[in-house]
């Protein structure tokens, strides 16, 4: 090779070496560019934050908007968790941080075409670089009457669906925040302990206690194991080896049809039924809901603590029949068990969010209607459903009733080792043509019927509207 | 054209208020540049690409300066000002470049002065030993050791070119007669890579130093051993230099440790994301939070605010930069200039793709200037007499044929 061809060789060399930097700048700032301009740690995000898209309700009700003078949230302590916050120092929660990436502001760079007309200062405004707007599904009057009630107390949660298509309606858990200033109280509220920061309605686990009895009752007629006509004992206690089940107050309900039972919410008879069932085919028909398995839905929410088989002895199983023993649930999980009676057994994919809508027009189809399973057969539900119903008009769950609509509910007291018992209610309505299902909890109050049922009464009265 | 776009780009840095101290200053130094590109005897024909696009690259590296900090803008100022003084006082000099063959162990001997100097009073500055502080001007000696080492490597090659290239690769006397001396290159790159912990000059030096070993003996043994030594050698500075096993790392994945040691590398990467391909616009990004923009990652502050194209404006000058050197080298008559040409262009063409390389991630980063659009007098002054050599030995040919 002579010497000349030698340094040609460089040449040429030199030339595929720059065209290999050629393409990398090109792939790095055109190709790669979006994804990493999007990183969290990009600090000219925070130069663009009040070009952060909004987060808004049904009915377009402003839930979070960015303005020149910072993120505001008009609804603020309602809906703080399922909303969440947005801050600089201490990241996203809720929605804000499920959608950050839509919502983030969008440098016009990232956009070749949007660019090059901005060169020539046409078409790039305030609007080009607005992050995307979350549209959810949350009813504000549901929202205002399902925290208004359960501001009343110290600690609770509540959530409402739509059980028709899955689609929540309210969601709240009490004690609440300002997301607005979370940049000055977070330390505080991070130390509360009260924990305001957790979401109860998702993250909260609870003995469900007699609410499940829906869940007994719908499992043991599926399967055949009791029928609406079967007839159950109640003498005020019931003895299962040296285990004895005691009814609240220990009253003796005497001899009840399965109505009755469930109407008087009697222990002593859901543990009959849930021996009856056995430990195996409660296990088929929880596995069958999907306890204790991650629930597909819009926000991360807790997984339900269920006892192990082996672990479950006919003591264990007894008790697990008015849910008590080693179950714990999150309010989501309750609602959706009301749901699933509620939609003749078809147990919806629940979602918070509707949309997302970006400023050129375009935006995701809207969320439909889905399901996460069909557990019961519709004429098991609709059993169940005249359970609800009569435990509504004559039973334990009364103070839920409305005028002129047919509410179906069930009342839960479970007794906890945190102090006085959880008061819960899980009803849907109207309960022939369902269009509202909600599940409440106050922590450590008392009966499920003092304190739960009103609040339940007033988020069905606001969802199902002044009609 | 490229006078034009350079003296656009001088213009360019008045746009920033109060950065760069009176518009004289500017228009003196355009002319000065224009006086450089045109200072060719009437008697050759001189291709005036070369000076052309370095005064280019220096207008638009002024002006990108200028609106990251008045103050390096106003001190590169001054240093364009030494660079273009010492290019025209030089350019007769330069003329009778054959002469410097002669003086081959001086370049050595100043080699060696530079280091020691760097050795005794050397400054530490991120984990490297790099600068010499006199006053307050600081200079980077390695700048003017890489010229040093072109010119010795030139001369000693064309003497002994072809008994390296007849000695049998395995002939150990052959080799060591004649090849020992060239020890000194590996050497001094070796000497940079302990003492100054500077792994990019440390390449670049080793890399131009294979390149010419190569073209005067076409011996592929050579490179390889040079490939072996530069793998050795990396791996050794892996085993013995945390901050060199942080920049592997950095490379790797810049998002691993985003606040700490990846800070650098992601804030380029975000200022590279936020330019797309037509860029921000000239003062409408925001370079300045990647730190030492203004030396190391002025690249990545041009492509935010110029884009992708602008890069690939950059790189193409660079490139023909490069190819002209090259072309130079292929047109002389004797072994010393085509040597002397290439290693030239070698090393202008290798420090660009290092660092352009290191910021685009491509490489792992290390700290050497972008010639001609970092900040630093040194850096400026090495390759401003680096281009006029090349123009120098280029018009030659010209001029005797």
């Amino acid at each position: 090779m002579t010497l000349n061809a030698a340094i040609a060789r460089f040449a040429t060399l030199f030339a595929i070496a720059y065209l290999l930097l050629g393409a990398r700048q090109v792939w790095l700032q055109v190709v790669a560019g979006p994804a990493i301009a999007a990183d969290r740690h990009n600090p000219r995000l925070a130069l663009l934050a009040r070009f952060r898209g909004a987060i808004v309700a049904r009915d377009g009700t402003l839930l979070a908007v960015s303005t020149p003078k910072g993120r505001s949230y008009p609804l603020g302590a309602s809906l703080a968790h399922a909303v969440g916050y947005a801050s600089a120092t201490y990241g996203t929660s809720g929605l804000e941080a499920a959608f950050d990436a839509d919502l983030s502001p969008r440098l016009v760079a990232n956009d070749p075409v949007r660019q090059f007309r901005s060169l020539f200062g046409r078409g790039e405004t305030d609007a080009d670089q607005r992050g995307a707007t979350v549209v959810t599904t949350i009813d504000p009057r549901v929202q205002s009457a399902l925290y208004q009630g359960l501001s009343a107390f110290p600690r609770a949660a509540g959530i409402a669906l739509d059980p028709r298509t899955g689609e929540v309606l309210a969601i709240a858990s009490v004690p609440s925040f300002d997301p607005a200033t979370i940049d000055r109280s977070f330390s505080t509220l991070a130390r509360d302990p009260r924990s305001p920061l957790l979401d109860r309605a998702l993250d909260g686990l609870y003995p469900p206690g007699s609410t499940f009895k829906i869940f007994t009752a719908a499992a043991a007629l599926d399967a055949g194991a009791v029928t609406p006509d079967s007839t159950f004992e109640d003498t005020g206690g019931y003895q299962i080896g040296s285990f004895v089940v005691h009814d609240d107050e220990s009253e003796a309900t005497g001899e009840q049809d399965l109505a009755g039972a469930f109407a008087l919410s009697s222990n002593v008879d859901f543990a009959q039924i849930a021996l009856k069932l056995g430990a195996h085919r409660w296990f088929e028909y929880a596995g069958r809901w999907g306890f204790g398995r991650p629930l597909e839905f819009t926000l991360p929410a807790a997984v339900d603590h269920l006892p192990t088989r082996e672990s479950v002895t006919p003591s264990i199983l007894a008790q697990l029949g008015f849910g008590q023993a080693d179950l714990l649930v999150t309010p989501l999980r309750m609602a959706l068990i009301g749901a699933t009676i509620a939609s003749g057994g078809n147990e919806p994919r629940p979602y918070l969010v509707r949309a997302v809508r970006w400023n050129d027009g375009r935006q995701t189809p809207d969320a439909s209607a889905g399901s996460l399973a069909t557990p019961i057969a519709s004429e098991t539900a609709s059993e169940v459903r005249d359970l609800m119903v009569a435990c509504v008009e004559s039973g334990t769950g009364t103070p839920a009733a409305l005028p002129g609509v047919t509410v179906a509910g069930k009342t839960g007291t479970a007794t906890n080792p945190a102090g006085r018992s959880h008061a819960w209610f899980v009803a849907f309505a109207p309960a022939d043509a369902p269009r509202v299902a909600v599940a409440v909890v106050v922590e450590n109050v008392g009966y499920g019927a003092t304190y739960a049922a009103p609040i339940a009464r007033r988020v069905l009265a606001a969802g199902l509207g002044p009609t | 054209m490229a006078v034009a776009l350079g003296i656009g780009g001088f213009a360019l840095s008045l746009a920033p208020r109060n950065s760069v101290g009176p518009p004289w200053a500017l228009v003196l130094l355009a002319l000065g540049a224009l006086g450089w590109v045109l200072s060719a005897p009437r008697d050759t024909r001189r291709d005036e690409l070369l000076p052309a696009l370095s005064v280019m690259l220096t207008g638009l590296g002024l002006a990108m300066l200028a609106r990251l900090s008045g103050d390096l803008a106003h001190k590169q100022e001054a240093w364009i000002g030494i660079s273009l003084t010492l290019v025209l006082l030089s350019r007769r000099l330069f003329d009778h470049f054959r002469q410097f063959a002669a003086f081959k162990y001086v370049w050595v001997l100043g080699s060696i002065v530079l280091f020691a100097l760097i050795a005794i009073f050397g400054q530490e500055v991120n984990g490297a030993k790099l600068w010499i502080r006199i006053g307050s001007i600081q200079f980077e000696p390695v700048e003017i050791i890489k010229l040093f080492m072109v010119l010795f490597m030139a001369a000693y090659l064309a003497e002994t070119a072809d008994v390296i290239a007849a000695a049998k690769p395995w002939s150990v006397r052959a080799n060591a007669k004649y090849l020992g001396p060239l020890f000194l290159g590996w050497g001094a790159s070796m000497a940079i890579l302990v003492f100054e912990r500077d792994i990019g000059m440390a390449t670049l030096l080793l890399v131009t130093f294979v390149a010419m070993l190569y073209v005067a003996t076409r011996r592929v043994d050579l490179v390889l051993g040079g490939a072996a030594v530069f793998a050795l050698a990396a791996w050794w500075a892996v085993k013995h230099y945390p901050y060199v096993v942080a920049r592997f790392q950095v490379w790797q994945n810049p998002f691993a440790d985003p606040l700490g040691r990846g800070y650098q590398a992601l804030q380029a990467l975000f200022s590279l994301a936020a330019g797309g391909l037509f860029g921000t616009g000239y003062g409408l990004g925001h370079p300045y939070y990647i730190p030492a923009v203004g030396t190391d990652y002025i690249y990545a502050a041009w492509s935010e605010e110029f884009g992708a194209l602008g890069g690939l404006v950059l790189i193409g000058a660079f490139l023909v930069v490069v190819q002209r050197g090259l072309a130079i080298a292929q047109a002389q008559p004797d072994l010393y200039a085509k040597l002397l040409a290439t290693g030239l262009a070698v090393t202008l063409g290798v420090q660009t793709f290092i660092i352009i390389g290191g910021v685009l991630g491509l490489l792992p980063l290390t700290g050497i200037t972008l010639p001609f659009i970092s900040y630093g007098g040194s850096s400026l002054v090495a390759n401003f007499l680096l281009i006029a050599l090349v123009w120098a030995i280029g018009s030659e040919r010209a001029a005797s044929s």
